[in-house]
C-alpha cells in the first residue's frame, strides 16, 4: 500500500468509510511518515478550532438593525407601568429579580438597588425617584384638570350682561303682530 | 296711549254704561236656536272680512281693567279698503298731537277686529261661539255674539253692525266674568256711498313656528300656556332675542326673551311687584306690560289678555335664579360635546 497522501485529511476528519478507515489504520502501523503526517494534521485542526470566531463588522450590524425598524405591529404593551407587587405575584422571578414576560418592553433590571448591600449607591431607581415621579404625575393631573375646567368655563360663555329691554320696540312689534298671519301680511308703519 | 283726565274718563264711563245697558238687553234676549252649534262663527268671519272691505271712520273708546284700576283712551279710526286702517290717539293736551299709525285690523293695534281664519278656528276650539240676538251700538242695530267658556261663563262679547258688518264693540272678560278690556265706537260713520275698493286678498298661508330649530339653538319655551294659550309664532330676531306669540283665539300674549340680566336701574316708569316669590316689573298701560329676569334671560311680556290669564301664563314661564359657575361649566360641556358629537 502506498502512503495515505490526500486521505490523511479525510482520516482526521472521519470522512472515510469503514473499509478505507481499516486499511488506513493498518498502513499507519508500519508507516512512520504517514503516522507523523496524521498527527501533524490533527494538531493543526485542533488549533484552528480553538481560535475565536470572526467579529461582526459594525457597519453590517447597524444595517441589519435599520432593516428591522419599520417592521410589523408591535406586541401590546401589557403593563407600561408595571406594578411591583402584582409583578412579584404573577411574573417568574430569579434570585429576587423579576424576569421579563413575553411582552415586556424593557430588559431585566438587575442593577443593584439603591442602599442595598454595603451601603453603596447604584444607578437603579430608588425610593426618592419613585416619589418624584408620583409627584410629577399628580402635578400633571392637576394641570390637565385646570386646563379642562378653564376650557369649559371659557366655552360656556361669558357672564350675562345687564340689559334694559327695548320696551317701545317690543311694544310696537306686539301691536303690529297679526296672529296666525305671515309677517308679510302685517302692514308696515309708514 | 295717553292717560285721560278724570272728567274724560267719567264721561266715557257713562257712555260705556249706556252701551252696557243696551248690550245687557241683547244678552237678555232669547238664545238662538243654533246656540249650541257655534252659530256666531259665521258672523265673526263675516265681520273679519267687513273690517277690511268696508269704508268707515269713527271714534273708539278703549278701556282696560286691572286689580290696580283702569286705563282708558280715545282713538280716531279710519278704514279705507285698499289703503288699510289708520288710528290716531286723541289727546286732551292741545299742544300734543296724536301719532297717525297705519295698522292691520287683525293686529292688537287694530283692535283684533279682523282676525285670521286660523285665529277664529282656535277660538272655536277653545270656546263656544254663539249668536245671542240683537242689540244697538251708537244707535245702530247690531248682532250680538257671545264667546262662552266651557263652564258657561262669557269670555268675550261682540256687537256686529247689521248694516256694514263691522265690529262696533268688543269686550273681553276674565274667568270670574268681570270686564278685562272693552273697545267700543262712540261715534261711527259708514261711508258706504263711496265706491268700494276690493280689499286685497291675503293668499299667504300660515306656517307653524319651527320649534325644533329654535330648541336646537338652545332656546327653551313652552308650546302652550295656561288659559288655552297656544304658540302661534316663534322666531329669533336679528338682535339676538326670541319673539314668541301666544293666543287663545281672543287675546294675544307677546313674549320677548333676551340673553342677559335685568338692569333694573334702567327701568324708568316701571314698578316692581312680588308675585309667587318673584320680582315682576309692571307698567300702567291699556295693555299689560311685564318684565322679569330668569336664568340669565330677561322676559318682556305685552298682552291685552285678562289679568288672571296673564298671571297664570307668567307663572308658567321660567323664573329661575341667575346662573352660577356650575351652570356655565355645564354650558361649556354641552358645547364641547356638540363639537365632538358626529351625529349633530
Amino acid at each position: 500500500m502506498s502512503h495515505l497522501g490526500e486521505r490523511v485529511s479525510a482520516l482526521v476528519d472521519g470522512e472515510l468509510n469503514h473499509h478505507e478507515r481499516e486499511r488506513a489504520l493498518a498502513h499507519l502501523t508500519f508507516c512512520a511518515d504517514c503516522r507523523s503526517e496524521v498527527e501533524a494534521m490533527r494538531a493543526l485542526k485542533g488549533r484552528l478550532r480553538a481560535l475565536p470566531g470572526p467579529s461582526m463588522p459594525t457597519d453590517l450590524t447597524m444595517s441589519l438593525l435599520r432593516m428591522g425598524e419599520p417592521g410589523g405591529p408591535l406586541p401590546p404593551r401589557m403593563r407600561p407601568f408595571p406594578d411591583g407587587s402584582s409583578q412579584e405575584k404573577s411574573a417568574p422571578a430569579f434570585g429576587g429579580v423579576s424576569l421579563p414576560g413575553p411582552y415586556s418592553f424593557a430588559p431585566v433590571d438587575n442593577r443593584p438597588r439603591r442602599g442595598v448591600g454595603f451601603g453603596l449607591t447604584g444607578p437603579g431607581r430608588g425610593q426618592r425617584s419613585s416619589t418624584r415621579r408620583k409627584v410629577g404625575y399628580v402635578a400633571a393631573g392637576v394641570a390637565s384638570a385646570a386646563v379642562a375646567i378653564g376650557t369649559l368655563f371659557v366655552v360656556g360663555g361669558s357672564d350675562p350682561k345687564p340689559v334694559v329691554p327695548p320696551v317701545e320696540m317690543f311694544k310696537q312689534q306686539h301691536n303690529t303682530t297679526v296672529p296666525y298671519g305671515t309677517p308679510a301680511s302685517a302692514v308696515p308703519r309708514p | 296711549m295717553s292717560r285721560l283726565p278724570t272728567a274724560a274718563v267719567a264721561s266715557a264711563a257713562v257712555l260705556l254704561l249706556v252701551l252696557a245697558v243696551t248690550g245687557g238687553s241683547a244678552h237678555a234676549a232669547a238664545p238662538d236656536d243654533n246656540e249650541t252649534d257655534d252659530s256666531g262663527l259665521a258672523l265673526l268671519r263675516q265681520a273679519a272680512g267687513a273690517a277690511r272691505a268696508e269704508s268707515y271712520y269713527g271714534t273708539q273708546f278703549v278701556t282696560s281693567w286691572s286689580p290696580h284700576g283702569s286705563v282708558s283712551s280715545l282713538i280716531e279710526i279710519t278704514s279705507t279698503p285698499g289703503l288699510g286702517m289708520t288710528v290716531r290717539p286723541t289727546v286732551t293736551d292741545p299742544e300734543a298731537s296724536g301719532t297717525l299709525e297705519r295698522v292691520d285690523p287683525a293686529s292688537p293695534a287694530g283692535g283684533l277686529v279682523a282676525p285670521q281664519d286660523e285665529m277664529i278656528d282656535v277660538m272655536a276650539r277653545n270656546y263656544q261661539v254663539v249668536a245671542a240676538g240683537g242689540g244697538q251700538v251708537c244707535g245702530r242695530p247690531s248682532s250680538v255674539v257671545h264667546v262662552v267658556r266651557p263652564g258657561g261663563a262669557d269670555a268675550a262679547r261682540y256687537w256686529i253692525d247689521d248694516a256694514s258688518g263691522v265690529i262696533l264693540r268688543r269686550e273681553i272678560l276674565d274667568g270670574r266674568g268681570r270686564l278685562a278690556s272693552a273697545s267700543a265706537f262712540i261715534d261711527f260713520r259708514s261711508t258706504a256711498a263711496a265706491p268700494k275698493i276690493a280689499a286685497a286678498t291675503d293668499t299667504s298661508v300660515y306656517a307653524a313656528p319651527d320649534v325644533l330649530a329654535l330648541q336646537a339653538k338652545g332656546w327653551t319655551f313652552p308650546s302652550v300656556l295656561p288659559g288655552r294659550l297656544e304658540l302661534f309664532s316663534a322666531s329669533e330676531a336679528e338682535g339676538g332675542y326670541l319673539r314668541l306669540g301666544y293666543s287663545d283665539g281672543l287675546s294675544v300674549i307677546s313674549v320677548f326673551v333676551q340673553p342677559g340680566t335685568l338692569d333694573e336701574e334702567g327701568l324708568g316708569g316701571w314698578r316692581s311687584e312680588r308675585r309667587g316669590g318673584h320680582t315682576i316689573w309692571v307698567r300702567d298701560s291699556v295693555e299689560q306690560e311685564l318684565i322679569w329676569a330668569s336664568g340669565g334671560h330677561v322676559y318682556t311680556v305685552f298682552t291685552d289678555a285678562p289679568a288672571d290669564m296673564v298671571d297664570a301664563a307668567v307663572a308658567a314661564l321660567p323664573h329661575d335664579p341667575e346662573p352660577g359657575v356650575w351652570e356655565r361649566l355645564g354650558r361649556g360641556a354641552q358645547a364641547v360635546f356638540a363639537w365632538v358629537n358626529p351625529f349633530e
